[in-house]
């Protein structure tokens, strides 16, 4: 299959002349340009907003939207809005965190044991699949009854549940890379197995992991929110979509926009991230190329 | 089924190990059950000392495991602290609604799936090679929380259709569209493969209409991909009946789940964890051999 040049290999072949501008232009992609944006104003608004969350106004429980207030009050007087900036980079911190870990733990781990040979991956891998065995949300749950609450546990039990997929993706990229030619020469001329993996293998790896990384990202959000939801996440005090969610639903048919807000920025934000990463994969995926 | 024996010892393996797993979870959670019955009750030390010895929490775990499986096999899981009753009896009570939840889900996502695969593949240039993409495509970047909360807003708050609690039509249908999608892609494009290869040829050349190449020929050859992908998407079923059920406010086992473990009722959570991990294990077992069954090949020459 004729492989239409990259982006670097244009740079590298003769455009000397040209310098800097030398890449070739691509049209902007609006897609991963709003995902980022999104992103940064989600990181950034409760510094730039000064309405408190946890403010409360109970002589105006449930209060509709208005111009003053765009997402109106919830049932004890807070402002939904801001309330929903806050839980939002809180729920990004938690998802980003976890997708982290799981590609920490998951081929992290996975590579090493496979590096180090059968007697290690042998092991590491039936502990994956026992891990993969339990329904995710299961297993988030009875890490969270164990581990009980608060932000580190809930990127611990997401990690965690994430961390097999990653392990089952890093086997197979590491698989197909130890086919290709050069892996074998690097082990033929007595490279040693850790240099192997680190000069060889992991730079043709990290790309498949990382777009993975984008793909998981948006599912760590939900599954946050769900687990928030049933009252499993992060502290009571601490605004977050999933909690907002419940906290609205006894009320949804006389407040129905305190629970439509935070389940309309709970959908928008995966969605955009979702699509990212979609196309994040279509365009850095060296073996889906073209599809 | 000789080559069955050892898919079947593992899977059991790993049920015993998840269980096991999960019991020593909940044994780690600081503060034992004891202990919430103590503050609750005004028990004082020796009487929570008594209620220890004779529930066994004063052993050893594995000692305590050992007592508990066999408890278990012979159908007894012990006693609820919040309600005072057997939780094999709440377990049996809550029971029929999750499986009527999951089941009718996994019935019509599947139905669903073969349709809008099987239609994509004998009509390629309709709708439906597009309707195979559009579903898959909102099943990956449309979670069920959010479809759901969408619907209790739109169908029940908005419209007045269906009430916001106690239905099971919803969870039903958002099951069943989420999981369509995750099957129907990978059956599609097995279908897809599977048409190119020469027999179908044959079988086009001594003028069989395309209906029953499909049917007859195509579909057998891509059933195993159907068990396989059912096998895979039943754990995110059984995650999504759970929030579904405390969505909806069904009264299933999710349902008690949580409500067990937000009243720290540990026997009961231990119970629910065990049921569903021995179910989905269960299920990928039945998937698995539907998928050997289907496709002698797999499990053969290292196949698989």
């Amino acid at each position: 299959m004729p492989e239409a040049p990259g982006p670097g290999v244009a740079f590298a072949l003769g455009h000397e002349v040209a310098g800097e501008d030398a890449p070739p232009r691509r049209a902007p992609d609006w897609l991963l340009l709003g995902a980022a944006l999104l992103i940064a104003l989600l990181l950034a608004a409760p510094l730039l907003l000064g309405a408190d969350p946890l403010a409360q106004e109970l002589g105006a429980r449930n209060a509709p939207p208005s111009p003053d207030l765009w997402f109106g009050r919830d049932n004890l007087g807070r402002d939904v809005f801001a309330r929903i900036v806050a839980g939002g980079r809180i729920t990004l911190v938690i998802a980003a965190g976890a997708a982290l870990l799981s590609l920490l733990l998951g081929a992290g781990l996975g590579l090493a044991a496979l590096t180090l040979g059968p007697w290690a991956a042998g092991p590491v891998y039936a502990l994956f699949d026992l891990v993969r065995a339990m329904p995710s949300i299961l297993l988030a749950l009875s890490l969270l009854v164990a581990l009980g609450g608060g932000v580190g546990p809930v990127i611990v039990a997401l990690g965690l549940s994430f961390a097999p997929m990653m392990a089952l993706l890093a086997r197979a990229a590491w698989l197909r890379e130890r086919e290709a030619g050069y892996v074998e020469a690097a082990i033929a001329a007595g490279g040693a197995p850790w240099i192997v993996l680190r000069r060889h293998v992991l730079p043709n790896v990290t790309g498949v992991l990382v777009t993975q990384m984008a793909i998981v990202l948006p599912r760590c959000v939900t599954s946050e929110s769900v687990l928030s939801f049933l009252g499993l996440g992060v502290p009571p005090e601490v605004p977050t979509w999933g909690r907002m969610i419940a906290a609205s639903l006894p009320f949804v048919e006389r407040a129905p926009h305190a629970m439509a807000a935070p389940a309309i920025a709970l959908g928008v934000l995966t969605l955009v991230l979702a699509l990212a990463g979609d196309r994040l994969r279509k365009r850095l995926d060296p073996y889906r190329k073209g599809t | 089924m000789g080559r069955a024996l050892p898919v079947i010892l593992r899977q059991l393996g790993t049920a015993l190990a998840v269980v096991l797993v999960v019991f020593v979870l909940v044994r780690t959670i600081p503060g034992d059950a004891i202990d919430v019955l103590g503050i609750e009750g005004d028990l004082t030390e020796e009487e929570m000392a008594d209620r220890r010895s004779e529930l066994g929490l004063d052993r050893p775990w594995l000692a305590q495991f050992r007592l508990w499986a066999g408890a278990a096999l012979e159908g007894d899981l012990g006693l609820s602290l919040r309600f005072n009753r057997p939780v094999s009896e709440m377990l049996l009570y809550a029971a029929p609604s999750t499986l009527t939840l999951a089941s009718l889900s996994l019935l019509l996502g599947v139905t669903l799936a073969l349709v809008l695969a099987v239609g994509a593949a004998v009509f390629p240039s309709g709708i439906l090679p597009g309707l195979v993409q559009a579903v898959n495509v909102w099943s990956i970047a449309v979670p069920t929380f959010v479809v759901g909360l969408a619907s209790i807003l739109v169908f029940s708050v908005w419209l007045g259709w269906l009430p916001v609690r106690g239905q099971m039509l919803s969870p039903v249908l958002i099951l069943a569209l989420d999981m369509a999608g995750q099957i129907a892609k990978p059956l599609h494009e097995e279908l897809k493969e599977v048409a190119a290869s020469p027999f179908i040829r044959t079988a086009r050349a001594k003028g069989l209409g395309r209906l029953v190449i499909v049917l007859r020929h195509v579909l057998p050859n891509a059933a195993g991909v159907l068990a396989s992908m059912t096998g895979l998407v039943l754990g995110g079923l059984v995650g999504g009946a759970l929030t579904m059920e405390v969505l909806f406010g069904l009264p299933g086992l999710g349902t008690i789940a949580f409500q067990a473990i937000a009243g720290r009722d540990y026997p009961v959570v231990q119970a629910v964890i065990a049921v569903f991990a021995v179910g989905v294990i269960a299920a990928n077992l039945a998937a698995d051999l539907a998928h050997r069954w289907a496709d002698p090949r797999v499990g053969r020459d290292g196949v698989g």
